[in-house]
């Protein structure tokens, strides 16, 4: 009864007139920067911060929150509408949403990522709450040889998610790897692969990669058949899901709420492979896998919820460790500690209010951002009427902006022109790029982790086999690869199709 | 288009050309990820190097497109489809011109100037719109305009980028 | 054509009264380059010192994010830019004292090649270690790294950060420089792996672990300050615990490139003194954990015998460090 208490506490705080406009100021700027590709939670909250100096440490952080988690909800709008994947956690979503769009059901697929995303942060909330302080010791359970090997299922879900051959779905997954091996090493400071350009030593920047390979080659392959891209403003269905549409979401979304937000605790940005994670079981559950790719609504909503699910609980390991789990986590750090709240362990009994106001300020968020955002599905789908000719040198110019402001770097924006170029070379010889995608996002976190660990057990690679949760998680990996690799399954399946 | 079909198509039923195209593409990547981190110390299992993922991961790369291109001649599969020149002339052009300009440029004897986001907005949506077939000169550059004035408003003055707008004009 | 005409004629124009407004610097935004990502400690004391210099200047100072190779990508930016006084950058002890020794192929020289403005803050160094550590102060830390350096897993931040540089500091005058250092991305990995006893032990500032030590979720051996923090008053300072050598701290300052205009490094400097006496600037320093600067060190001259005394101080010990 404690969580009760505690609960009532945070909704006194966050159900104050002042910090309810800061939830919303917070939650309509994080939607308009999700929408606008490239520019992230982490600009905008860097920009932001000076101008909290004059609020109190809550409704600071109630605001800054809102733009963190209203950034996710706007993510998905693009990722929806244009193909266009803002971060990592939303690439899933272009699979199946964008085709959904494209068959004139933007406004069901944006109502379904919304209130699917409601339910999941609601829940996520719900379960920090009750959950947050004994779900600590789960990340601390994890050190480098866990996260290793939870990469390494990780991608072995990404073989699941191509929608054709298996074989072009490895090439892509390796050379996802191989991309996110540019950089400086971090180890010995040599750069790798960068030719000498300084905007490389760094790596490749996601969102330059995500742009260039979706954004710009979407563009490109749109360019090149007119007759593709009037489709979608041909036909406008339905704004909103309809009873049949929720029926079928109901349990993609209640299975993508808990594995994202179990996910969503482990430091480390766990939380990235949620939706992946998600898509796959989907994908693995479904009567009939090959809709996937095709605008199935189940891939859409399961994803999204495991989106939303993790973005919240990935709060936990920065409320409760006091240890940033990502780099909009760790912004939050900055804006704790520029409040002179510094986090840690003690932030929970030393700064109630903060602490349970920021949990309630969520699930009040989340409301906010539903009734932000059904209205604007309409806005968003009129939008998808505007000509293609119109419609893509505004795609360009937001990207190019979004891109710049990125790094403040003028050479990102010509590496994502190069991107684009490559994903349309891509397209041309039918390789998918989300496999590629989530490639370079765990690659390099598997690098890492995996030198990290050989340091540690001086070399030995029984480190991963020996310790319980490792040991546990590579063999889920197998067990993944077994099925997608099954040939006889797989032809079983097409048997099933064809029928 | 012969896209659609690509992705309609399921398991290991492998195409011809374009994989083909496709496994060459690959070894190619690969091979020239190898010779560029050749000089990057691969170390000792105990302490890995800078070197040893990345020729890990190119080898593995140049296996995988030899599997492919094997595969591309014994099955049947799609063929190659044509390139959209002009969407890769004027789009990406578009997208380096603002590149280029944005807070200008210099390259040994080229020089460009930092025009700011006042012209690089306008040049990049006239320069892309071009590679419409169905686009229309007056529109587009009215379009240019006003597209940009939005742009201008919404992120350097509503989410205030720390974004060059003109600084050969402003000094901003 | 007309278009292009009309440009220049603006420009022109601009250019003239430009050159008639010289005398009251600024005349338009100030770009400070900050050469981290934002959130970091570097980009919080950036953000709060240029918030009141902005007011003092009459003048709005932009920060910039310009992150990479530790930094460098971000200060050569900076110091390579036209020296009119627009453009200034916040670095670090890594930037401009440990980066020469650190990158063979920096791109700046933090000694002659740049303007200083002034220190705008020091943040003391802890040594920290996992709770379950056996030796119970730094004495017994030291003599256990020193006669079983193999058993011992340092973590830090990755090469080119303060954890980095401050770690192989204290390893070189412990005389271990092959103990193993587990490299993360960030404080926040690092740390991770300190609280759950992955690895051993870490240098770091004292806002990024204060925290972590006071709910005794790891222990701090010593600081390396001349005095205790009133942050941490329990811990030692390693002159106390037997460490007189180890002595360091992680500061921010600003500097430009050389070649300034006089009145332009004479308003900074005044912006920069007077943010750092302004009550509610000051206090939000403090809460960071942060040292205020000595007058010495808030002059253009005194900050640079500040990066030249750390220069010297850490180049043998980084020269000399593993980076194969």
């Amino acid at each position: 009864m404690e969580t009760i208490a505690h609960l009532s506490l945070g909704f006194g705080v966050a159900l104050t007139l002042k910090n309810i406009a800061l939830c919303f100021v917070g939650c309509l700027v994080g939607t308009l920067i999700g929408v606008l590709p490239g520019v992230g939670p982490i600009a905008t909250i860097s920009i932001l911060l000076p101008i909290t100096f004059g609020l109190d440490p809550t409704g600071a952080l109630i605001m800054l929150a809102g733009i963190y988690y209203g950034a996710q909800y706007g993510g998905s709008t693009t990722a929806i509408l244009v193909n266009i994947p803002g971060e990592a956690t939303s690439v899933v979503t272009t699979l199946d949403g964008h085709q959904m769009a494209k068959q004139g059901r933007a406004g069901v697929a944006l109502g379904t990522a919304a209130i699917g995303s409601f339910f999941a942060g609601c829940v996520a909330t719900v379960i920090i709450a009750a959950l947050g302080a004994p779900l600590t010791k789960l990340a601390l359970l994890f050190g480098p040889a866990e996260y290793f090997s939870l990469m390494v299922m990780g991608l072995c879900f990404a073989v699941v998610l191509a929608r054709g051959s298996i074989l072009k779905a490895f090439c892509m997954i390796m050379l996802g790897l191989l991309f996110s091996t540019v950089g400086t090493d971090l180890e010995t400071g040599q750069e790798r692969l960068t030719f000498g350009i300084p905007a490389l030593s760094d790596g490749i920047d996601f969102s330059v990669l995500a742009m260039g390979v979706f954004g710009f080659a979407e563009v490109l392959r749109n360019l090149e058949a007119p007759e593709a891209r009037d489709v979608v403003k041909g036909k406008i269905g339905r704004l909103l899901p309809g009873w049949d549409d929720i029926k079928q979401s109901i349990a993609p979304v209640l299975r993508g709420t808990a594995i994202g937000g179990i996910l969503g605790i482990l430091p480390g940005n766990g939380a990235v492979l949620g939706p992946f994670a998600s898509y796959t079981m989907e994908k693995k559950l479904a009567k009939d896998p090959s809709r996937f790719g095709k605008g199935a609504i189940e891939g859409v909503a399961g994803p999204e919820s495991a989106n939303n699910a993790g973005a919240q609980t990935a709060f936990i390991p920065l409320l409760t460790l006091g240890i940033p789990p990502n780099a909009v986590m760790a912004l939050m750090v900055g804006a704790m500690t520029i409040h002179g709240i510094i986090p840690g362990p003690q932030v929970m009994t030393r700064n109630p209010e903060l602490f349970w106001g920021m949990i309630a300020s969520m699930w009040v968020g989340n409301l906010m951002l539903l009734v932000i955002n059904l209205p604007l599905v309409g806005m968003w789908v009129k939008l998808l009427q505007v000509p293609y000719r119109l419609m893509f040198p505004a795609i360009l110019i937001f990207c190019c902006i979004g891109i710049y402001s990125v790094n403040n770097q003028p050479l990102d924006v010509a590496f994502t022109a190069l991107f684009g170029l490559f994903g349309y070379l891509l397209i041309k010889l039918g390789f998918e790029p989300a496999p590629m995608l989530l490639g370079f996002v765990l690659g390099k976190l598997m690098e890492e982790k995996l030198r990290q660990a050989l340091i540690i057990s001086r070399g030995s690679f029984v480190t991963f086999v020996e310790r319980p949760i490792s040991a546990g998680l590579l063999v889920v990996a197998v067990l993944v690869l077994a099925i997608a690799l099954l040939p006889s399954i797989a032809k079983k399946r097409e048997e099933v199709f064809t029928e | 288009m012969s896209l659609n079909r690509i992705e309609r198509a399921q398991g290991l039923r492998v195409r011809s050309t374009q994989d083909l195209a496709g496994g060459l593409f690959m070894i190619v990547l690969a091979a020239g990820a190898f010779i560029f981190s050749w000089d990057l110390p691969a170390g000792t299992l105990r302490q890995l190097g800078p070197g040893m993922l990345p020729k890990a991961f190119a080898v593995i790369c140049a296996a995988l497109g030899a599997m492919l291109a094997l595969a591309s001649l014994r099955y049947h599969g799609e063929k190659l489809s044509g390139w959209s020149w002009k969407g890769i002339f004027f789009a990406l052009g578009g997208a380096l011109l603002f590149a280029l300009t944005i807070r200008g440029f210099e390259f040994g004897p080229i020089r460009v100037p930092a025009l700011g986001l006042l012209v690089s907005g306008p040049l990049l949506i006239a320069f892309s719109g071009l590679a419409a077939d169905d686009r229309k000169i007056k529109e587009l550059l009215i379009f240019a305009v006003g597209m940009s004035a939005a742009c201008i408003l919404l992120f350097k003055y509503a989410l205030s980028l720390p974004i060059p707008l003109a600084p050969w004009l402003l000094g901003i | 054509m007309k278009k292009s005409i009309l440009g220049l004629v603006a420009a022109a124009a601009l250019a003239f009264t430009g050159a008639a407004q010289a005398q009251s610097y600024p005349t338009k935004p100030i770009t400070m380059i900050v050469p981290f990502a934002a959130g970091g400690p570097t980009d919080i004391i950036a953000r709060i010192v240029a918030d009141h210099m902005s007011k003092t200047l009459g003048q709005q100072i932009v920060i910039e994010n310009v992150a990479g190779a530790g930094g460098t990508t971000g200060i050569a930016r900076a110091v390579t830019a036209a020296p009119d006084g627009y453009t200034i950058a916040m670095g670090h002890l890594g930037t401009f004292s440990a980066a020469p020794a650190t990158y063979p192929g920096l791109k700046y020289d933090p000694i002659n090649g740049m303007q200083t403005i002034g220190l705008a803050g020091g943040t003391p160094i802890l040594i920290v270690a996992r709770k379950n550590l056996e030796a119970s102060d730094l004495k017994a830390f030291v003599a256990a790294v020193k006669a079983n350096p193999d058993k011992f897993n340092e973590a830090h931040a990755g090469l080119g950060s303060v954890s980095w540089t401050t770690c192989t500091l204290l390893k070189g005058i412990l005389g271990t420089p092959k103990i193993n250092a587990v490299a993360y991305r960030g404080t926040g990995p690092a740390l991770n792996d300190l609280v759950s006893g992955q690895v051993d032990f870490m240098c770091d500032q004292i806002v990024s672990v204060a925290e972590q030590v006071r709910a005794n979720t790891i222990k701090a051996y010593a600081i390396a300050s001349a005095q205790r923090s009133p942050a941490l008053p329990d811990v030692p300072t390693t002159k106390e615990a037997g460490l007189p050598d180890y002595q360091i701290e992680a500061w921010n300052g600003i500097a430009g490139p050389k070649g300034m205009p006089k009145e332009a490094v004479d308003k900074l400097v005044d912006a920069l003194n007077k943010a750092l006496n302004d009550e509610g600037t000051k206090k939000r320093l403090l809460d960071l954990g942060t040292v205020l600067p000595t007058a010495e060190e808030r002059t253009p001259a005194g900050f640079a015998a500040l990066i030249k005394r750390d220069a010297d101080k850490l180049t043998p010990a980084l020269s000399a460090a593993p980076k194969q």
